[in-house]
Parts: C-alpha cells; sequence; structure tokens
C-alpha cells in the first residue's frame, strides 16, 4: 500500500517516537545512574552521566555487588548462566523426547500420559513451591546449581509445541526413514533433530529468558551467597535495612542483568530466520 | 522364479474397517505389475502391507519364498518412491540417496560409488549437492528414485509417484520408468488410478475395487476381455459403452421403444457393451443404428462424438447415451443424425445381475 498523507506520516511517526522514548527512558536512567557516585541519589533521579562509571561498574563487577552483598556480580552472572542454560537444555532435551515418545511410539495409555502432561501446564512453579521445596531439601540439594536447575527441568509448554512440531511432519517422511533402516535413535538424531531446528531455536529463546528471570525459588533454596543468581539479588540489594539504597550498583547491576538475554534474542533471531528461510518441510 | 507371493492377504484396519478382504497374487522375477483401481479401492493399502509400513492381518506374504510379514521394511530388502516424494529436506541429494546405505553399514566409497552411478543413469551429477528445496518437482521425483535404486532392491514400489507433477512431465517420467525397470529387472508394484499409465507401463495389471482384485491380465488381455462391466468401464478411453438391454429373438431390446437389429444366440436381461472406438460409421442403408448429436470434441487426430439412440426416448424423456470414437477430423451438427454399425466380434456381454462377462 503506497500512501501519501505527510499529515498522517507525521502523526504515525510522532506516536513511534513516542513510543521508543517511553520503553526507553528506564534503560537510560539506569545507564546514566550506572555512572554516578552513591549520594547523588539523594534527592533526585539524575538525568545525564556522572564521574563514576569506571569505577562503579569495575566495583561492582569484580568486588562486591554492593555493601550488603559481599560477593562480586560477575560470579551472580555465571551463576545465572548456569542456571538459564541447565533449565533451558534440561527443557529441550526433556520435552523433545517425551514429545517423540508421544507422537511416534504406540504404547498403553498413550493419549492419558499426554493429558496428565498438558494438565500440568495448569501448575506453575509458584502452586507447588512447598512439595517441590521438600523433595530437593530431602535429596539435599539446598545451596546447589542442580537444585537450581532440576526442578524447572520440565515443561508441559515445550513437550507440547514440540509435539505439534512432530505431528506436522509428513508421515511420508518418517515411512521413507522406516524403510531406509534407520531405528529410533538414527530418526531421532539423523531426521528429527535437524529438522526441528527452528523450533529448537524458538524454545531455546523463550526458556532461555524464562530460566534467567525465575525469582523466587532461587531465593526460597539458595542461603549460600556463592549461589544467589543475579535477577534475586537485585531484590536482596534493594531490601537494605535503614533505606540506604546504593541506586549506582543497583543500576550497573540491573544493566548487567538485561545483556544475556538481550544477547540471546539478538543472537537467535539471525538463526531463527535463517532457519525459516531454508528449511522446508 | 516367483519373487513375490500375496496368499490371501487381507487388511482390516483398527477400526473394524475391512480395506482388502483377501488378494492373492505371485510376481515373477523382473515383472512390471500395476495395481490400478479408483481412489479408495485400497490400493495403498496393499502396497503398504508389501512394504512393511502397514500390518498385514490375515493371509501371507512372501519374498523370494521367505515369509516376511513381521519384517520391518528395512529388512524386506524393498524400496519405495513416495507420492510426494519424501525427501529429507536438511539433506543433499547425495545425503538423501546415500542415507539407506549408510544406515546399513556401506562403507563410505562403496555409497559414493554407487551413489555416483545411479545419478549417472538419472542424469542427476549436476544436482548432487543441492538441497531439495532448490529442486523443481521432476528433478525430486528422480531423486526419490534414485534414492531407492541406489540400495538395488529385489521389488520396488512406487505410489502414485507421477501423480504431482504435470501432464507433459508425466509421460517423459513413464517412458524412463518403464525403460529403467527393463533394464535393471527389478520386480516392481506400482500404485496409479490413471489407467493410461496403468496400460503403458504394466507387464500385467490387477483392477481393484472396493479392495477385491477384479481382474488380472496383461493390459491387453483385460482391454479384449474385460471380466466385468467394471474392468470393461474402467481401462480405455473414453469408457466402453454399457447399455442395459434384453437379448431377444428381434434383436436387443434397449428400451420399450427402440430394438437393435443385431441378433445373438443369448436371451435375457443383459449388459451390453462396445468400445466408442469400435463402432463403424455407416449409412441409413447399412448401418444398424442412429445417432442423434449432442456434443462434439474434437482433438484433431480424433473425434468424440456424444449422442443418444435415435427412437430411444422414452415419455419420461430418457434416452439411451452412446459415445462414438472416430479418427481423424469430424464436423457433425448438433442434432443430426449420424449412423454406424457394431460389429459382433466387438460386443461384450455381461450378466444383468452380477456384472461378469457372459
Ligand atoms: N488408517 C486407516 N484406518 C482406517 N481406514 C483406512 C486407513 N487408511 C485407509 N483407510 C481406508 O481404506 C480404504 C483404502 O484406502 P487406500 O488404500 O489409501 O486407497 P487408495 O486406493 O486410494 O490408495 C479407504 O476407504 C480408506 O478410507
Ligand atoms: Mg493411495
Amino acid at each position: 500500500m503506497i500512501e501519501n498523507r505527510p499529515w498522517l506520516k507525521l502523526f504515525s511517526h510522532f506516536i513511534l517516537i513516542a513510543g521508543v522514548l517511553i520503553v526507553a527512558l528506564p534503560v537510560w536512567v539506569a545507564l546514566v545512574g550506572s555512572t554516578q557516585s552513591a549520594s547523588s541519589f539523594a534527592d533526585s533521579v539524575p538525568l545525564w552521566f556522572g564521574d563514576q562509571g569506571v569505577q562503579n561498574w569495575s566495583h561492582v563487577l569484580f568486588h562486591a555487588a554492593g555493601s550488603t552483598l559481599q560477593i562480586p556480580v560477575w560470579h551472580l552472572l555465571l551463576n545465572s548462566m548456569i542456571m538459564a542454560l541447565g533449565i533451558t537444555f534440561g527443557k529441550i532435551a526433556i520435552s523433545m523426547i517425551s514429545a517423540y515418545a508421544i507422537v511416534f511410539f504406540r504404547f498403553p495409555f498413550r493419549s492419558l500420559i499426554f493429558w496428565v502432561i498438558f494438565i500440568t501446564l495448569m501448575l506453575p512453579v509458584e502452586v507447588r513451591i512447598v512439595p517441590t521445596y521438600q523433595v530437593i531439601a530431602n535429596l539435599n540439594m539446598l545451596n546447589s546449581y542442580s537444585g537450581l536447575i532440576l526442578p524447572m527441568i520440565a515443561s508441559a509448554t515445550a513437550t507440547f509445541l514440540f509435539r505439534q512440531c512432530f505431528m506436522s511432519m509428513p508421515g511420508e517422511l518418517v515411512e521413507a526413514a522406516r524403510i531406509d533402516g534407520a531405528g529410533p535413535i538414527r530418526f531421532f538424531f539423523d531426521i528429527l533433530l535437524p529438522m526441528s531446528r527452528t523450533n529448537i531455536a524458538a524454545m531455546f529463546v523463550i526458556m532461555f529468558i524464562y530460566g534467567w528471570n525465575q525469582y523466587l525459588w532461587p531465593l526460597i533454596i539458595t542461603t549460600d551467597d556463592t549461589y544467589y543468581t543475579l535477577v534475586m539479588s537485585i531484590k536482596n540489594m534493594l531490601s537494605v535495612p535503614d533505606g540506604d539504597i546504593e541506586w549506582n550498583n543497583v543500576m550497573v547491576t540491573t544493566l548487567l542483568a538485561m545483556i544475556p538475554p538481550v544477547a540471546v534474542v539478538v543472537g537467535m533471531q539471525k538463526l531463527f530466520v535463517k532457519g525459516l528461510v531454508d528449511a522446508e518441510k | 522364479m516367483t519373487d513375490l507371493v500375496l496368499k490371501n492377504i487381507g487388511k482390516t484396519y483398527p477400526n473394524g474397517y475391512q480395506a482388502i478382504p483377501s488378494i492373492d497374487l505371485s510376481i515373477e522375477e523382473g515383472e512390471f505389475i500395476v495395481l490400478v483401481g479408483p481412489s479408495g479401492c485400497g490400493k495403498s493399502t496393499l502396497l503398504r502391507m508389501v512394504a512393511g509400513l502397514e500390518t498385514i492381518t490375515q493371509g501371507d506374504l512372501l519374498i523370494k519364498g521367505n515369509r516376511v510379514n513381521e519384517k520391518e521394511p528395512a529388512d524386506r530388502d524393498i524400496a519405495m518412491v513416495f507420492q510426494n516424494y519424501a525427501l529429507y529436506p536438511h539433506m543433499t541429494v547425495r545425503a538423501n540417496m546415500a542415507y539407506g546405505l549408510k544406515n546399513r553399514g556401506v562403507p563410505k566409497e562403496e555409497r559414493d560409488t554407487k551413489v555416483n552411478s545411479v545419478a549417472t543413469m538419472l542424469g542427476l551429477e549436476e544436482l548432487l549437492d543441492r538441497k531439495p528445496n532448490q529442486l523443481s518437482g521432476g528433478q525430486r521425483q528422480r531423486v526419490a528414485m534414485g534414492r531407492a535404486m541406489v540400495r538395488d532392491p529385489k521389488v520396488f514400489l512406487f505410489d502414485e509417484p507421477l501423480s504431482n507433477l504435470d501432464a507433459k512431465l508425466r509421460v517423459q517420467m513413464r517412458v524412463e520408468i518403464r525403460q529403467l525397470q527393463r533394464k535393471l529387472a527389478t520386480t516392481t508394484l506400482y500404485v496409479t488410478h490413471d489407467q493410461v499409465e496403468a496400460m503403458t507401463l504394466a507387464d500385467r495389471l490387477v483392477v481393484l475395487n472396493k479392495g477385491k482384485a477384479e481382474q488380472i491380465g496383461t493390459p491387453m488381455e483385460l482391454y479384449n476381455k474385460p471380466a466385468s462391466t467394471f474392468v470393461a468401464a474402467f481401462i480405455g478411453s473414453p469408457a466402453m459403452n454399457l447399455l442395459d438391454a434384453e437379448m431377444t429373438e428381434v434383436g436387443i431390446k434397449l428400451n420399450e421403444s427402440l430394438v437393435l437389429p443385431l441378433s445373438h444366440d443369448y436371451r435375457g436381461k443383459m449388459i451390453w457393451g462396445i468400445r466408442p472406438e469400435h463402432l463403424v460409421a455407416s449409412d441409413e442403408q447399412n448401418g444398424d443404428f442412429a445417432l442423434q448429436v449432442q456434443a462434439v470434441e474434437s482433438l484433431g487426430a480424433e473425434t468424440l462424438i456424444h449422442g443418444v439412440l435415435v427412437g430411444s426416448q422414452q415419455t419420461d424423456g430418457s434416452a439411451v447415451p452412446l459415445v462414438v470414437r472416430l479418427s481423424g477430423p469430424h464436423l457433425p451438427d448438433i442434432g443430426s443424425h449420424l449412423w454406424f454399425t457394431a460389429p459382433r466380434e466387438d460386443w461384450h456381454l455381461f450378466d444383468a445381475n452380477t456384472q461378469q462377462r457372459l
């Protein structure tokens, strides 16, 4: 559609620019705030760069997140990264395997099992958090990476999406592979996995962000600060006893917490589009 | 030596639907067998049972004398070409063709040699490093055939492999498939709903109707002596004229108002069949009957004339329709009367009740 109405154009651009400003303002405040000294936040929110940038960033990243949290943020980043990647790969592996079983194998109670998995969609982590805690505590997995990762690793959503993806595979292709002598394992790795790569990429993005943003669960099961994750630590830095929040450090940490998800989205977008372009079913 | 034997083979689907009651067929080594029939008659079901993709619920399937009912498709020494080609989209042509060999543990050099020789035979050398989505329909078809050929199986199975191609390519591939099969001398079971494809390819045809084999024979046997009205109508284009009639002393009584002065020893109700190409143009003195022209299809080399028998018009308005095929161009006026004779040796008589050949 080719429209040539200058006022309409101006108006729509105005809306777009306003939208960008509204969305970008908090990021800007965080960026600017991360370069201020701790005292600059006393009466107003600074809107321009201060002179403490390098100092704040290196302190937070390599020494301590703040006066209450004596652990460098690189360590928190590492913890978050391990948890998020563990959850992502775990979820993808488990849900692909369960979807594989449900779609391609005939066994008793197949649809019952599918529905049971499907129903767990309606039970978010928060609902089952007490029993889950009990189980993890009994397994001595409090304050450990496996404790952070394992309870999050099963995903009904991902199983459901992979099921849909596998069901859209042409039946002839499955049969051709059977005639070509591909057993279940070969079929999975040689045919199914490469053909689902766009779905895996999409799932990776969604699940990484989900894992990265986990808050309640790490907060509950970690008491040892060497297992703290970045997202829960920000809340930790905000709840200081006498309300003397080190906003400059918080801002640095917040920005650092944003980088990995943004990187995943930007990085995977390319693969995602590439996958869409040359994949054909 | 018989290569493939179907003994009393039947299929009932898990939902209770009996797709194939019972079929017996034995196929010689190197024979090209075509299964033909209208959509839904059970052709794919039968082929897929031979392939091992569908369980056999009754009877025995023997390949080279061994019962293979319970064997996995990969262990039956068969190769199949699918209607939608079923090429692996993420693999190159080379990898597609070599995949079956790879799974069977054939060493890399041997795989390459085999793939290259088949690619040369099919003219695919240039395309070996492409992905399926970079190929035309005809090329994909060829790759699918190549994939079946590299394994050098005992039996080739084809399920309507040409139905996704345009008319011209279809004719070309048909000829090519026939030549390749002759050259390789591999026993072949080929499914199609297209009777022209069936007639031109087959050593022997199996005409299926609702899961039953109506007739098994060479294309000419089926054309010259169709065993039932179903086969008569299915084989040949345009279809044979089949007229409900009664054979009487005075001739063939088509309905209350028309009796053709054609005599035969048979007496009673029957179905009178005559192919459109067997009717001979005549004139008022010598003709057996007249046709009132209703529509003319001129194809240049031949002309199809659709009409009704003059004098067969009944009080309820119904008249007996007939199709005639004449060679060369003809341009009769619509509504005009043309005279024809129906030579005795070209008649086909079928029982009115059982629809079987008399
Ligand atoms: N999985 C199935 N379950 C039940 N009925 C089936 C199944 N597959 C095919 N049929 C039925 O069996 C009959 C023969 O099908 P098919 O062999 O595919 O016919 P075609 O001759 O067109 O290849 C059809 O009536 C079809 O509806
Ligand atoms: Mg079919």
